[in-house]
């Protein structure tokens, strides 16, 4: 469903993305590990056609991003780590733009904006300005207009940051209730437990490189790290150095 | 005091940080910005030092005028100062995004008062400070003043800055515990446009051509009837008036006294504003943090309109007028410049309705035509400055909310093409507007009416291409107020443009309209020569215009869908 072959992105002389190979089958909830700025971010993007590769491609269902981004994206749902939006316009009114965007049959616009609001828990809030929401609402009416178009494949950037327990927990169910219905979801994060949790597949990057990618055993198996948690398994593919004795420096 | 020196810190080092730049844009700019300030500056100070010398120069009653013109400058100031602090001091005070962080560290109370007044007072008083100079310096040299005025003036000055901010302030602090700031803030911009908008209208309609035309003034009594200043109702005004006009006019008797006065007031200001600041700020913080909300256009009258005129568009195209239609109607620093518009299309007409045509030593219909054809231009170049007001905007305030088209499944020339019909439409009946009123006013011909319509409406395409063609190029998706947006170097580049554009059309027609009209006047016939002249020139006008109006939008298409930082 997603296919990443050779995909490379340089700012200048810094090359964020370095020839990444990566396949994700369709049903499948991908997650996408590393340190900050190894090239999470910059990978997603040039998987939602917002930026360019400088070469590779990304295809997702057959479609290049780069040669029929329309195409391409007509299938995809994008939800970004930093949830900007129009905020002189009500989350229905929003949500009404999307659908257009997204030439959702207008006999189904109306339904499918009220079915997303009760979803969300967002209802009560529907006739609201977005500028007065909180950063959470924000995320859950983004995550909203992500699926109003009834995507095949999902790219999500940091779901979890602003929400609450609620709402990851409901966000949880929405990801895994998808992959059932074999939509592909590929999803970066920094919470460990969450990917260990949800994630059929495991893809780290480091650098701009892909250095890892498997389940959790075979992550484990990869590592050496039999029988620890994805948290180790993660410090030692990254080489992250063990923090114990900096962290007594901090202490009053 | 390290608290205050710590909270300036970040504001000093970004100023000095940005006078570091070296991007060759900011320095065109800069230098263009100072160019532009020293002549306006240059201006202001030939005029007064103008005025004032004629003043000096009439017996009696020349102080008397002179001492006027000051009260009147500083009572200008002072209304300038105390609107300009309270837009400033609701921003600094209770919107700048900074403030979470420092009222959630241990920074005490009068520490953020003093920095955020000294904010207020720098951002809003530095413009009047600087255009105040040429104003006191005409004073000074056409009443041949040494060093002790301008220490007064010194003197004067700082006073009347720190009695503006606090007035300013105070009266902020005051409605921002009845009101939202956000809300007030849109009033106040509303009012102050408004007020400028009233007085301009009003200064026209007077018609101050008059004051030097004789014929206006038959008595003495009239004359000194139309000359009366207002009192000042602002006594802090009328102390800085007083300690000034007291050394030009009285020699040094009362200034002393009117300064003490104005530094007693300023200081004593300063720290009741403290105590006022410690009561009410933390609550009136609280309040500002509310949102706001949008009643008319939620209303369903306005949705169903929308949808009725909207309906023959395809779903995107739809979707994306709709939502900027919303956006426009919804955001004050946008919509309140249509009163600015407004004020400009009363003025230009209202100044084709008082021309003396028939005062001419030329034949009337001669000059009607001739005002006509260069109303072309003026109206070409009124259309440019309506377009980068809000046809140049246009990308731009997708802000950063630009990541939802670029993601969507929308064909960028869709999304361009969709913002230039919107404005094309909004720009063809405002020109069409004022080319068919003017026409009309002027009395004119059907073949200069018919040359001017089309022309305008040509130039339309053209302008309304350049204007989105150039936002796409310079877009600026960080900028927090969308009316800055036309004043940063793509701005400039689009006005540059535009100028060159319209120029070149009028330039290219006025050889033709001329024999025209030159043949209708002496009422003989064109010759083949002159048939041949006319054909090529029109068709180089079409040809460029059909150039204008594609290539920008060519150009902007490719330049956003290569776009990666935004």
């Amino acid at each position: 469903m997603i296919k990443l072959s050779h995909l490379t992105k340089c700012f200048n002389a810094l090359v964020a993305v370095n020839d990444v190979c990566l396949e994700v089958t369709p049903g499948e909830l991908f997650g996408f590990l590393g340190p900050n700025g190894a090239g999470k971010t910059t990978t997603i993007r040039i998987m939602a056609g917002l930026i360019q590769p400088s070469s590779g491609s990304a295809v997702i269902d057959s479609w290049d991003i780069a040669r029929n981004p329309v195409a391409a994206k007509r299938i995809t749902g994008f939800i970004p780590d930093r949830p900007y939006l129009y905020g002189k316009l009500t989350a229905q009114e929003f949500l009404r733009f999307i659908s257009g965007l997204y030439q959702v049959p207008p006999e189904d616009t109306e339904g499918r904006i009220a079915q997303l609001l009760e979803l969300f828990n967002l209802t009560p809030w529907a006739g609201e300005l977005i500028e007065g929401f909180s950063h959470g609402m924000k995320q859950r009416l983004v995550m909203s207009s992500a699926l109003i178009h009834k995507p095949r494949v999902l790219i999500v950037d940091e779901p979890m940051v602003g929400l609450d327990p609620a709402g990851v927990k409901l966000v949880k169910r929405i990801f895994r209730g998808l992959c059932e219905a074999g939509v592909t979801v590929f999803m970066s994060t920094h919470t460990l437990e969450i990917a260990e949790e949800m994630c059929d597949r495991i893809g780290i990057i480091q650098d701009g490189r892909l250095i890892a990618v498997g389940n959790i055993k075979e992550l484990k198996e990869m590592s050496g790290a039999v029988g620890k948690r994805l948290e180790e398994i993660f410090f030692k593919l990254t080489g992250a150095e063990d923090l114990g004795e900096l962290v007594e420096t901090l202490r009053p | 005091m390290n608290q205050v020196v710590c909270l300036l810190y970040p504001k000093i080092i970004g100023f000095k940080n940005r006078l570091s730049i070296r991007d060759r844009s900011v320095i065109i700019k800069l230098t263009l910005g100072i160019t532009l300030g020293l002549c306006f500056w240059a201006g202001i100070f030939a005029v007064f030092y103008r005025v004032l010398v004629y003043l000096k120069g009439i017996e009696a009653l020349g102080d008397i005028l002179a001492a006027k013109l000051l009260s009147m400058v500083f009572i200008t100031f002072l209304s300038l100062l105390i609107f300009s602090n309270i837009i400033t001091a609701l921003s600094a005070f209770f919107m700048s995004e900074e403030l979470q962080l420092i009222i959630s560290s241990p920074v005490d109370g009068a520490s953020l008062y003093v920095t955020k007044l000294l904010e207020t007072m720098v951002n809003s008083s530095w413009m009047v400070l600087l255009f105040s100079l040429p104003v006191f310096l005409s004073y000074g040299i056409a009443y041949q003043q040494h060093i002790p005025y301008y220490c007064v003036l010194i003197g004067t000055m700082l006073p009347f800055i720190i009695i503006g901010a606090v007035l300013g302030t105070g009266i902020a602090l005051g409605l921002t515990l009845v009101f939202p700031a956000k809300r007030i803030k849109d009033i106040m911009i509303l009012l102050s446009l408004i007020l400028g908008i009233a007085l301009y209208c009003l200064f026209r309609y007077v018609q101050p051509e008059k004051l030097v035309d004789p014929e206006s003034f038959r008595t003495v009594v009239e004359y000194f009837a139309s000359i009366e200043a207002p009192t000042s109702a602002f006594r802090r005004s009328q102390w800085a008036t007083d300690a000034i006009a007291a050394l030009i006019f009285r020699g040094h008797d009362g200034a002393l006294f009117n300064l003490l006065l104005l530094w007693s007031t300023g200081l004593a200001g300063m720290v009741l504003l403290q105590r006022l600041f410690g009561k009410v700020y933390f609550e009136a913080w609280t309040k500002s943090q509310e949102a706001s909300s949008a009643k008319l256009t939620r209303h369903t009258v306005v949705k169903r309109m929308l949808d009725r005129v909207l309906t023959r568009l395809t779903p995107s195209s739809r979707a994306i007028v709709t939502k900027d239609l919303y956006c426009f109607m919804r955001d004050s620093s946008q919509w309140s410049q249509l009163l600015v518009l407004s004020a400009i299309i009363f003025i230009y007409l209202y100044n084709f309705s008082v021309l003396p045509l028939e005062k001419s030593p030329f034949p009337t219909i001669y000059l009607q035509n001739f005002i006509s054809f260069l109303n072309l231009g003026l109206a070409g170049f009124t259309l440019a400055a309506v377009a980068v007001r809000f046809a140049f905007p246009a990308i731009s305030i997708e802000g950063e909310s630009f990541w939802i088209i670029k993601a969507a499944p929308l064909d960028l020339r869709r999304f361009m093409w969709c913002k230039f019909w919107l404005n094309f439409v909004f720009l063809l009946v405002l020109a069409e507007g004022l080319i068919i009123c003017s026409n009309y006013l002027l009395r004119v011909g059907s073949f200069m009416m018919l040359v001017s319509t089309i022309t305008i409406a040509l130039m339309t395409f053209g302008i309304t291409s350049l204007s989105i063609g150039c936002g796409a190029v310079y877009p600026r998706f960080d900028v927090e107020n969308k009316a800055q947006i036309p004043t940063g170097f793509g701005g400039l580049i689009y006005m540059i443009l535009a100028i060159v554009f319209i120029g070149m059309v009028i330039v290219l027609e006025a050889g033709p309209v001329y024999m025209v009209l030159m043949a209708q006047l002496r009422r003989t016939s064109l010759q083949t020569i002159q048939w041949i002249e006319i054909i090529i020139s029109f068709a180089a006008v079409a040809a460029i215009n059909v150039f204008v109006f594609y290539l920008p939008m060519k150009i902007g298409i490719r330049k956003l869908s290569v776009l990666e930082k935004y």
